[in-house]
């Protein structure tokens, strides 16, 4: 019976010629047999893929690890978060000064004020800096303003006063108060010197015209000089024209750079000679150097003409090259830098392959191949670590633990730059009063949460740096656990226990909501630990999930909550200004809770402003200080972020040995990943 | 006959454009921007998303953005929002990769299913019958997702084998024998695995189609005859049985495009499935809409095609 057989054939068949292949599939024990290239490949897993490598355009964590391989900066941070030199080999850092020059104006003496009056009187105390006078100016401007036509603003810039300072100093222009006077600021007409057009549009302008023509003005001002006889992979030697053009595609709106806020400050690049490179910036802002750990991208790959020929190499229509800029083109996906390691191929959501860069100009990877696998699922990325098909990847805590235990495997737990948080709305009347919001953290046992929610794979955070930066103090105590000390604080501002328990005040309970996002579990936790810890003392809240995108835009952007769980993955800078300025509590802004200190306010901008280390770690200790004391957030903590490794993989130091991998201070594990390779055994003794 | 053909076309055509619609409007509707305007990034300001949102039409009326989207799609000029590659060749590339698991999985399906099934028609309440019917209401009832990590947790255990994605890493340089091998492994714990639901669900509809033509009178008339009983149920019996299967193929259809997600998702198979999926998260509104699309047209031919078939294999069915 020929049906008969074939159903009984067919599925037999197909099950033999299916299962018959395990027989030739590499083991666990056997990955080098019969693939010997197996230990000069690194292969790192990852939960989601990249999206666009290229370093001025991308905005995830992903496409972020890849242009860090591919591509190379100016400068880095080292072994302890010092800026390190990279493609510049060093840098210097100064300051133009300008002072304008109010001829209606009389110095406190009552001689009336002259450039060459001023210009006297400055040499006479400065006497090692260079003081020019500028003669006056003339300059045009369109401003852009929503909702209105672009108004024309004519500068007539009269004369000024140059400085060029070997330092940068925020409080330089104190020092000149003695000889103008503290009036002198007040008293400059500025308003008659700007014209505008339409005339009728001044009163729009007026709000700006302190920062079109600032009296007093810094332009700090940083020269690099460039490492010279480095090539892209592609053979093409790097200069100044690459770091020139870097800047200008970012700050190209067609491009829509992520990056461009980073750049803004400043105001010109100029290319001294091939190899030297000056950065003049518009204002005080010490983090802007940071900006320039951004990979160089090469300039003959993506200039005009450049893109042009992609445009006809791929026969785009008119509409399409109208639209054409850096964002589409093929350069992303097949990304050339500078780096240690140069891009082979990218299949999206598989994998991304890289291989050794043999003329990198620093130490050359002792790995042959880096891929980068795209698994989405933890588990799954554990059983392909357990099958040896990846070298290594991020645990969960709760995997953490077991590879902690277990000898077969490496495992490293390091501080990141994130943090957790419960945040309190100070818009409400509720936690307007510090003590509240202290008594609220004093009620929630933070340690309890890092050890079971966290597996104790976490670190308390007293204020709004991460832990391991510079700006944290660590003399600050956290808050310590005291329920009743929680319950006494209340009593003190008038919160008694009412029959039910609960703690009520002119007839209202203490009741509020705390809202986080769906998805997160130890969010999640949090939220029911904090829920019955304030419930214990006698304060009702009600807690809610959101979908990510409703909490963001119906809670968070628009300030319409008690309370919340979140996080900040934080920069290395010590620049606070977006989260916690009080300018920036408005509409999608990030101080969303509403933090409100004129002291803080003051401290921040003198931060950003500051350029000597010293005293901006002093600036920052104290405003972690004021922040601990203020609580606008409970800080809960910072997770410790895990990694695993497969045992073989071992340093090689400078003497050929192989050594164990130790992180960075800064918490770093790869920070010597060229150092690393795989051993084919692993060593017993 | 044509003319039903041409006006069922037609209505097909109109039913498309309508859930076309639908579609775009409940995207858009829908909370969420595309990540790349997300406002909690805190190095992007306002100004920068502004921009972006102009760039990609979201402040537009939404009928604008069906214009453009409809436009950009028949122009092949449609790119996505997360990596602005073009969205065409981008889900053609994911659909290559699919498909082998696709047809892996339906093979299994249908080459099983049917000895299955028609044995536990044939020894009705046996033992076997009673098991395989629990077993199969025990696959349909556990979640794919939980048999498939049971099942990757034994095999990487048991076999310290790699069973993840498409292939095993770093096999690049071996011989070219081996990694075919190793291609065809990586397939047969994810087929089997996505195709369990699909035996369970077609093997008891053999059962029972088999059981309700072995009832009938023609099938006693064929043993009445003293025709064996291998002729009786594989020639007579099962000929009639498969009417109703072949109108299933039609079926088969949309499943080429819809994939199956969640073991995409499980095994990191980066197919077509898995685009979908990780464009909702992204909300990159083109790739997801374009993908709805095909599937939507790919339904209404499935459908189409199953009506055709039947009337094919059934002459009493006339196409009016």
């Amino acid at each position: 019976m020929k049906t008969k057989l074939f159903l009984i054939l067919a599925p037999t068949l197909l099950s033999i010629g299916l299962l018959q292949s395990y027989f030739w599939v590499p083991t666990y024990d056997a990955q080098t047999k019969g693939n010997p290239e197996r230990i000069t490949k690194f292969i790192e897993a990852s939960i989601g893929d990249a999206k666009i490598l290229n370093p001025i355009l991308h905005s995830d964590g992903a496409s972020g690890r890849m242009t860090g391989f591919v591509f190379e900066g100016l400068l880095d941070f080292d072994e302890n978060l010092n800026l390190r030199a990279r493609l510049a080999t060093d840098w210097t850092m100064t300051e133009t000064a300008y002072v304008l020059v109010n001829k209606d104006a009389h110095f406190p003496d009552g001689t009336a004020v002259t450039a060459q009056e001023m210009h006297n009187r400055m040499t006479a105390i400065f006497l090692n800096t260079p003081i020019t006078i500028l003669p006056p100016q003339q300059h045009t401007k369109v401003l852009s303003i929503p909702d209105s036509d672009p108004i024309t603003v004519t500068l007539h810039i009269p004369e000024r006063l140059q400085f060029s300072l070997e330092q940068v100093d925020q409080n330089f222009f104190q020092l000149l108060t003695p000889i103008l006077g503290a009036d002198y600021e007040k008293n400059v007409p500025i308003h008659q010197w700007i014209d505008v057009s339409p005339e009728n549009q001044r009163e729009t302008v007026r709000p700006q015209m302190a920062e079109l023509m600032p009296i007093f003005e810094h332009n700090p001002i940083i020269l690099f000089h460039l490492r010279e006889g480095v090539y892209f992979h592609d053979g093409h030697k790097f200069d100044a024209e690459d770091v020139k053009f870097t800047y200008e595609a970012i700050m190209n709106p067609k491009n829509l750079s992520p990056r461009t806020s980073d750049f803004e400050p400043i105001k010109t690049v100029e290319i001294v000679d091939p190899y030297t490179i000056r950065i003049i910036y518009k204002r005080l802002f010490s983090p802007a150097i940071n900006a320039w750990m951004m990979g160089i991208i090469p300039e003959h790959l993506l200039n005009k003409t450049a893109l042009d020929q992609e445009m006809d190499d791929r026969k785009l229509s008119t509409s399409a090259r109208a639209s054409f800029g850096m964002r589409d083109s093929q350069f992303n996906r097949h990304p050339i830098g500078i780096g240690p390691f140069r891009f082979v191929k990218w299949q999206s959501d598989e994998l991304i392959h890289l291989t050794r860069n043999d003329n990198y100009w620093d130490d050359v990877p002792k790995y042959k191949d880096y891929y980068y696998r795209i698994i989405p699922d933890a588990l799954t990325q554990e059983l392909e670590f357990r099958a040896g098909a990846i070298d290594t990847y991020t645990p969960q805590p709760h995997q953490a633990i077991r590879y902690k235990k277990n000898k077969a495997y490496q495992s490293f737990s390091s501080l990141g730059f994130i943090y957790t948080y419960i945040g309190y709305n100070h818009r409400k009347p509720l936690f307007s009063d510090k003590r509240v919001r202290q008594a609220l953290g004093m009620a929630i046992n933070v340690d309890e949460i890092i050890t079971y929610i966290l597996y104790g794979e976490g670190v308390r955070m007293t204020g709004p740096y991460p832990r391991n930066t510079q700006w944290y103090d660590h003399s600050i105590k956290p808050l310590p656990y005291d329920p009743k000390g929680a319950q006494r604080l209340l009593e003190t501002l008038g919160w008694h226990k009412n029959d039910d328990g609960w703690l009520e005040k002119d007839g209202k309970i203490f009741e509020f909501n705390l809202i986080t996002n769906n998805g997160n579990l130890q969010r999640k936790a949090i939220m029911t630990i904090a829920q019955n810890s304030w419930r214990k003392i006698g304060i009702k809240c009600n807690t809610q999930l959101f979908e990510w995108a409703v909490f963001l835009e119906d809670f968070v952007n628009t300030g319409d909550f008690d309370a919340l769980i979140l996080g900040w993955s934080m920069g290395v800078d010590p620049d606070l200004y977006q989260i916690w300025h009080s300018s920036q509590s408005g509409f999608a802004q990030l101080n969303f809770v509403g933090y409100k200190n004129p002291k803080a306010d003051q401290l921040i901008v003198k931060i950003r402003q500051e350029y000597d280390f010293a005293t901006q770690q002093k600036m920052t200790h104290q405003l972690h200080r004021i922040l601990a004391e203020d609580q606008p957030y409970t800080f809960l903590y910072a997770p410790l972020s895990n990694l695993v490794l497969d045992k073989k993989i071992m340093m090689v130091n400078e003497e050929g040995l192989s050594t164990k991998i130790k992180p960075t201070k800064s918490g770093n594990i790869f920070f010597h990943f060229n150092r690393w390779r795989k051993l084919e055994f692993y060593p017993e003794n | 006959m044509w003319s039903y053909i041409f006006r069922n076309l037609l209505q097909r055509c109109v039913l498309l454009v309508i859930v076309s619609i639908m579609a775009h409007s409940i995207v858009h509707i829908a909370p969420g921007e595309p990540s790349e305007v997300d406002p909690s990034n805190p190095r992007m300001k306002p100004e920068d998303i502004a921009r972006i949102r102009a760039a990609f039409h979201l402040d537009d009326p939404i009928h604008l953005q069906y214009i453009y989207w409809m436009r950009d799609l028949f122009t092949g000029e449609l790119k996505s929002f997360k990596d602005s590659q073009p969205v065409l060749p981008k889900i053609w590339e994911r659909f290559l990769n699919s498909l082998p698991l696709f047809i892996c999985a339906t093979l299994i399906v249908w080459t099983l299913s049917f000895p299955a099934g028609i044995q536990a028609a044939i020894r009705r309440r046996s033992l076997y019958d009673r098991g395989s019917t629990f077993i199969a209401y025990a696959l349909i009832s556990v979640p794919g997702f939980f048999l498939s990590y049971i099942m990757i947790l034994w095999v990487v255990d048991t076999f310290g084998v790699p069973v993840i994605g498409m292939r095993t890493f770093g096999m690049e340089d071996a011989d070219p024998f081996f990694r075919a091998m190793d291609r065809i492994w990586h397939l047969v714990i994810p087929s089997i695995m996505s195709a369990l639901t699909g035996i369970a669900i077609l093997s008891r509809y053999v059962r029972s189609q088999m059981l309700e033509v072995i009832s009938q009178d023609y099938v006693r008339t064929a043993r009445a005859k003293g025709l064996d009983e291998d002729t009786v149920i594989y020639h007579h019996a099962l000929r009639n049985a498969l009417l109703p299967f072949v109108t299933l193929f039609g079926f088969l259809l949309p499943g080429l495009i819809g994939g199956s997600v969640i073991f995409e998702y499980i095994f990191a198979w980066p197919g077509l499935g898995r685009l979908g999926y990780e464009a909702i998260l992204a909300r990159d509104f083109p790739v997801i809409l374009t993908i709805n699309f095909l599937a939507a047209a790919l339904t209404l031919a499935g459908t189409f095609l199953s009506d055709m078939l039947y009337a094919v294999v059934d002459p009493r069915i006339r196409l009016e």
